[in-house]
């Protein structure tokens, strides 16, 4: 560091000092274009735009490596170096910090941090300025080390062309990258899919939805305030799964479930199990209290179509048995897939599976929540991405970079045959 | 009723007091070497069944809330610890992954969790396991990595003479950078399976991605300087900083107000 600080800045060969000033000069020049210009627009880098700023941009460091070669302590050079490393890892670092301490949504920002592009850093100049940066020092660093090639770099090349890769290809596929949402209603084929500002677009495929599925867990018994609607006590909640036969303690009663049944509807004075629309979960529960007064009746959830049954502990409607709305377990859409070449077929899209057509992933979104498992509709996401398999590529050779990455470690030396 | 872990925390809890008490004087004799060991060794073992038996019990991984990870934690705290002693022979490791563990089992006997079956349908995915499991494997490596680099600025400030944490500092976190980046990238991929895209800048994956990029500042300023060990030692403590935002702050942060990730109870 000390010899650095007595060679003028910008004299060759570079070090920290001339990466921290390139750091602060792309900042305020980022800063400068943002606040004059405003924030980027994806868009503009559309297909094939992207194509040919990413192959020109890995073309020119190509070039740049291999014209500079000869000229080690050339700026360009130094761009291969650490001090480019990590000067550019501080500043994307700072960045994403910022990011990571705002909340990133226009809307809920003052206008200053909004004017500064902090609110929407991802599409902001000073972000753009230090990716590039940070790609650059990255796709020099991997042509440092693959030119000449070497078999014990190839750990390196996964590592740092792999990241490189995945970068590159994640920002400027984010251009063609088609988020849009197909809203269905059992019964009925839809060819068209909306947009995050409401505008509709043609699919080449058609959905049509047979049936939305939920499946629940079974809901939990409690103790309640019935005026609140609070949990008793609030601090640690005393609740136990509801199925025939289990029992547990709550508040001090001796709570045991009867019978119980996950789909239900209301007879009179008691629940009978049902399966038509508008079905809810009750039991059938009794209380002993600690003085052996014992007190039996329905609980149940209810749904939009009945009300909830409390089962009141102590007469003065002070505690009461209460039943949870049943957390879910599974969500799903049986639709039947339509496309362009006459094709049909029935596919399930659930949560975590989703299904692919036509270079077209879709998902279980959304469904109308009024009417929970017995929802008329149900929004499918389709997603096209035609930049995946890039980014893919780049994520895994990382993958196997990491694993090069764990055999690095070396043994200490040993000092007169004694461990340190 | 779901089944009561406190027994087993206990016995590991003891189990690790008596295998670090005796371990104090392993040198003295083979058999309180053998028992030292043994105990230290059963404690983790005791905690396995523990995680298999939580497992079976809730039909699902027990890794969903903070106290389910805290009990991940305190099991492989003790078996890095013991793998690097049995590698590079620092006796301290012992006595710190112990006691760290016995803290994480601690906390839960303290705050017994509301042990809950439930498992929201987003995380019911072949990922969820192998992201959680490498994410807290790293985030174990790496609290010990941090241990060595204040014991590393700590010699180099009051004590001279060679010192070997810098090195062992070093090996931990290529290792624990390592694991990071898999379960980071793990987590890509099961969010494009989950959510529809591999990253989203969710502040979850905000942090996750700027304690991954501290500990990569690390090892490229150690590759370069590998003599100046202050500055790398005061990064990699400040790395792990960022990490504990990452693992329990992001839910108090108001940029997280959207996110996906915050943890239930
Ligand atoms: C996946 C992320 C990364 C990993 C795992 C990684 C790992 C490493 C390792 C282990 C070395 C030491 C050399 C060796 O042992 O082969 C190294 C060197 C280096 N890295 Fe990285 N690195 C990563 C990302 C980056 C980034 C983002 C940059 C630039 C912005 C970079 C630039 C460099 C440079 C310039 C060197 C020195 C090469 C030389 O002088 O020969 N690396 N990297």
């Amino acid at each position: 560091m000390k010899q650095e600080n007595k060679k003028p800045v910008w004299t060759s060969p570079w070090g920290y000092a001339e990466g921290w000033l390139i750091v602060l000069g792309l900042l305020a020049t980022g800063l400068a274009l943002q606040i004059t210009t405003g924030g980027l627009n994806r868009a503009a880098l559309s297909w094939p735009v992207n194509l040919y700023i990413g192959s020109s941009f890995t073309a020119i460091i190509a070039a740049g490596w291999l014209i500079t070669r000869n000229y080690r302590k050339s700026p360009v050079q130094w761009l291969a170096s650490i001090p480019a490393a990590i000067t550019s890892i501080v500043m994307v670092t700072f960045l994403v910090l910022i990011m990571g301490f705002t909340l990133q949504d226009d809307a809920q920002n003052p206008v200053w941090v909004q004017t500064l592009g902090l609110s929407n850093m991802t599409a902001s100049w000073p972000f753009l300025f230090g990716m590039t940066y940070f790609l650059i020092a990255l796709g020099m660093a991997t042509m440092k080390r693959l030119i000449p090639f070497k078999g014990r770099n190839i750990g390196f090349f996964l590592n740092h062309f792999g990241l490189y890769i995945i970068i590159l290809g994640g920002m400027l596929g984010s251009a063609d990258l088609q988020r849009y949402t197909m809203e269905l209603y059992e019964g009925e084929i839809v060819w068209t899919a909306t947009d995050h500002h409401g505008h509709g677009i043609e699919m080449p495929l058609a959905l049509e939805l047979v049936s939305f599925n939920m499946e629940e867990y079974n809901p939990k018994v409690v103790v309640i305030d019935p005026h609140t609607g609070r949990i008793i006590p609030e601090s640690i909640p005393q609740m136990f799964e509801i199925e025939a036969g289990n029992r547990g303690t709550i508040l001090g009663y001796d709570v045991e479930i009867e019978q119980f049944y996950m789909l239900s509807g209301k007879m009179e004075d008691r629940y009978e199990p049902v399966n038509h629309f508008g079905a809810a979960p009750a039991a059938l529960v009794r209380a002993i209290a600690n003085d052996g007064t014992e007190i039996e009746g329905w609980i149940s959830t209810g749904s939009f179509m009945m009300p909830h049954s409390l089962l009141d502990l102590n007469h003065v409607y002070e505690y009461s048995l209460a039943m949870t709305i049943p957390q879910a377990s599974h969500y799903s859409s049986d639709v039947i897939l339509y496309t362009q070449a006459g094709v049909v077929k029935e596919v399930r899209i659930e949560v975590n599976h989703p299904v692919s057509a036509e270079g077209w992933k879709l998902y279980q979104y959304s469904y109308d929540d009024r009417f929970g498992r017995w929802s008329p509709t149900s929004v499918i996401e389709a997603i096209r991405d035609p930049w995946l398999p890039v980014v893919y590529t780049g994520i895994f050779m990382v993958l196997a970079g990491s694993v090069y990455l764990m055999t690095l470690g070396k043994a200490p030396e040993t000092v007169n045959g004694e461990m340190p | 009723m779901p089944f009561d872990p406190t027994l087993f925390t206990i016995a590991s809890i003891a189990c690790w007091v008596a295998g670090m008490a005796l371990f104090i004087f392993q040198k003295k004799h083979l058999l309180v070497k053998v028992l030292s060991h043994g105990l230290f060794l059963a404690g983790v073992i005791i905690l396995s069944v523990l995680a298999a038996l939580l497992w079976q019990e809730l039909g699902r991984a027990p890794m969903r809330t903070l106290g389910e990870t805290r009990l991940w934690y305190a099991l492989f705290l003790p078996l890095i610890g013991y793998a690097t002693y049995t590698r590079w022979k620092y006796d301290w490791i012992i006595y710190y992954s112990g006691v760290m563990a016995i803290v994480f089992l601690g906390v839960n006997l303290a705050y017994p969790d509301n042990y809950d079956r439930a498992l929201m349908p987003a995380l019911q995915s072949v990922w969820f396991v192998p992201h959680v499991i490498v994410y807290i494997f790293a985030y174990a490596i790496l609290a010990v990595s941090a241990l060595a680099a204040l014991k590393g600025l700590w010699i180099n400030y009051y004590r001279k003479g060679r010192d070997w944490s810098p090195q062992l500092a070093d090996n931990l976190v290529y290792i624990g950078l390592g694991f990071l980046t898999l379960g980071l990238l793990f987590g890509a991929l099961w969010g494009k399976e989950a959510w529809g895209h591999y990253w989203t800048w969710d502040p979850k994956e905000t942090w996750a991605f700027l304690t991954w990029i501290g500990y990569l500042a690390y090892i490229h300023f150690r590759h370069h300087k590998p003599r100046q060990v202050v500055p790398a030692m005061w990064v990699l403590a400040f790395a792990f900083i960022i990490l504990l935002i990452c693992w329990f702050g992001v839910n108090y942060l108001p940029s997280a107000a959207n996110s996906v990730h915050t943890y239930s109870n």
